[in-house]
């Protein structure tokens, strides 16, 4: 029997334990010219705003405040195979950077502006080869 | 740069051209050379005379303009094809205007046209992983800025649903519009969620379509009556921290509308208060509201009560989107732009029969697009 594989939705967005912590950590860039911080990490050594050529590779925070969100009602024209309706928006991390994300583990009305939220690395579906695609999402606070 | 005048306009109605249930099956080739044609009639010009031709549209694959151009005449011209998304007609028209005021031709046309694909807007605007996260859902976008507003100014999706209601009942008038019916506030919030908290009536309908005008000098213009001049022609690309579909950053730098409503002021020395007649963006209900306050048109927050006291109706203070918007027309992404630009002509020349706005001489055209884009157009009587 093949074993399941278990792949991230993509390379290189997010570290475990990076901190020590036991938490995941998303993976991004800052500019030490500017002071400006990307999300995810820059593939091309550029400071997008400054041009600088300076950029270090970051670990985000793990928690942060809801900025936006939505709840999706109609599955997207391609590529997702996840469940609908669904839960996205933006979450306002402590270094000012607004990441854009899927939410879990809550009733998708209790969502709000402002609320607390953690990240955790969840499945986001099985591929047709039944490989577990996992993702990061956020959750509510506890 | 000389000054830059409208010659004539061509527009197709906009509609389901999709040969089902006894629609007529058209093509983005039928439907932009049947705008080429009418802006040819109106301008009183033969297909020959024009020197340029820049083609909007989006999903209509390499050469559309060509394939388009190739029902009428080939003779040699440029065409250039020009993609930017739903700014994709107004872009055409602003390369042009350029290209008239700069002298390098005496006569252009800018055409825009499009079939859509059915159901939501299928945009390669997102990276793949992205679009495996489920981002790439166009009404998501618009729904997750709906939530910021209504909790910054209070905003319900009532207010929305009534920008719909304002733009189906000025629809009715429109024989050009798909949708010539009105709707009420009750249908809207009753119609399915599409992406909280907006619905499906909250958003503009697909359409199939094609617009055209042909811009010139003064010395080509065949009638010198209701002359329409170009005030203002303004394009905004990219700005910082605006990515669509990109990644997150901190540095925010000001709004993309803000930074092309004031370039369109600079160039056309005029400024909100001095617009008789607005076409606003209005691909989703709530996008007319925020588009009109960062245009300067009222401040921050006071779009819904102003519209709520009727001041943007057809027959309000300032009349937004008079011939029905994105709501009533629908949204055939390269025609859509000019379809905003015809509009404002044909109001400035009187010409707009039931929907006239009364004394109307100057008006002002803005469209979005997935970049982000923000154009703008001014034209003057």
């Amino acid at each position: 029997m093949e074993e399941i594989k278990i792949k991230p939705v993509k390379e290189g967005l997010w570290v475990i334990n990076g901190r020590g912590d036991g938490k995941p950590h998303l993976i991004g860039s800052r500019c030490n010219v500017c002071g400006e911080i990307f999300f995810p990490r820059k593939d091309i050594n550029i400071c997008s705003y400054c041009q600088s050529t300076d950029l270090v590779d970051i670990q985000l925070s793990a928690n942060g405040k809801v900025y936006s969100y939505t709840v999706v009602m109609q599955r997207p024209p391609d590529y997702y195979k996840g469940e609908v309706p669904y839960a996205i928006g933006f979450v306002e991390l402590p270094e000012g950077v607004r990441v854009e994300t899927l939410f879990t583990g809550c009733n998708f009305d209790e969502i709000k502006v402002g609320m607390e939220v953690e990240m955790v690395i969840e499945k986001l579906w099985e591929d047709e080869n039944g490989d577990e695609i996992i993702t990061y999402k956020f959750k509510p606070k506890i | 740069m000389r000054q830059v005048f409208i010659a004539g306009v061509g527009l197709t109605r906009f509609d389901t051209y999709d040969g089902q249930q006894g629609r007529p099956r058209k093509e983005f080739y039928d439907l932009g050379s049947e705008a080429i044609l009418k802006a040819l009639k109106e301008a009183g010009m033969e297909w020959k005379e024009i020197q340029a031709a820049f083609c909007g549209s989006v999903y209509c694959g390499t050469a559309s303009g060509h394939q388009t151009i190739e029902k009428i005449g080939m003779t040699g011209i440029p065409i250039v094809n020009v993609e930017n998304a739903c700014s994709s007609g107004s872009s055409a028209f602003r390369l042009a205007y350029q290209s008239i005021a700069a002298e390098i031709y005496d006569v252009a046309i800018a055409v825009g046209f499009e079939t859509m694909p059915r159901g939501l807007i299928r945009s390669t605007a997102w990276p793949e992983w992205q679009r495996k996260m489920g981002f790439n859902v166009q009404p998501a976008s618009y729904a997750m800025a709906a939530v910021r507003y209504m909790e910054e100014t209070g905003a319900t999706e009532e207010d929305f649903a009534r920008v719909t209601v304002k733009n189906r009942r000025n629809g009715a008038l429109n024989p050009f519009a798909r949708f010539q019916k009105p709707v009420t506030i009750e249908e809207v919030l009753a119609s399915r969620m599409v992406a909280k908290p907006l619905r499906l009536l909250h958003a503009c309908p697909l359409a199939d379509g094609g617009a055209a005008v042909i811009l010139c000098c003064k010395e080509k213009l065949k009638s010198k009556e209701k002359m329409v001049t170009v005030a203002a022609s303004v394009l905004t690309s990219g700005t910082y921290g605006h990515v669509y579909g990109g990644g997150s950053v901190k540095i925010h730098t000001p709004d993309t509308v803000e930074i092309s409503v004031k370039q369109a002021w600079e160039m056309s020395g005029y400024g909100p208060e001095d617009m008789d007649v607005v076409q606003a963006y209005d691909t989703m209900a709530p996008g007319e509201l925020w588009d009109l306050e960062r245009m300067g048109f009222c401040a921050k927050g006071e779009a819904p009560r102003l519209l709520r006291e009727g001041y943007f109706d057809l027959n309000g203070k300032l009349p937004v989107n008079t011939d029905g918007g994105l709501m009533s027309r629908g949204h055939p992404l390269g025609a859509t732009a000019l379809a905003q630009i015809i509009e404002i002509y044909r109001q400035i020349r009187g010409e707009a029969g039931p929907r006239q706005v009364e004394g109307a001489k100057i008006g002002l055209a803005h469209a979005m697009g997935a970049g982000p884009n923000s154009s703008v157009t001014i034209l003057k009587r």
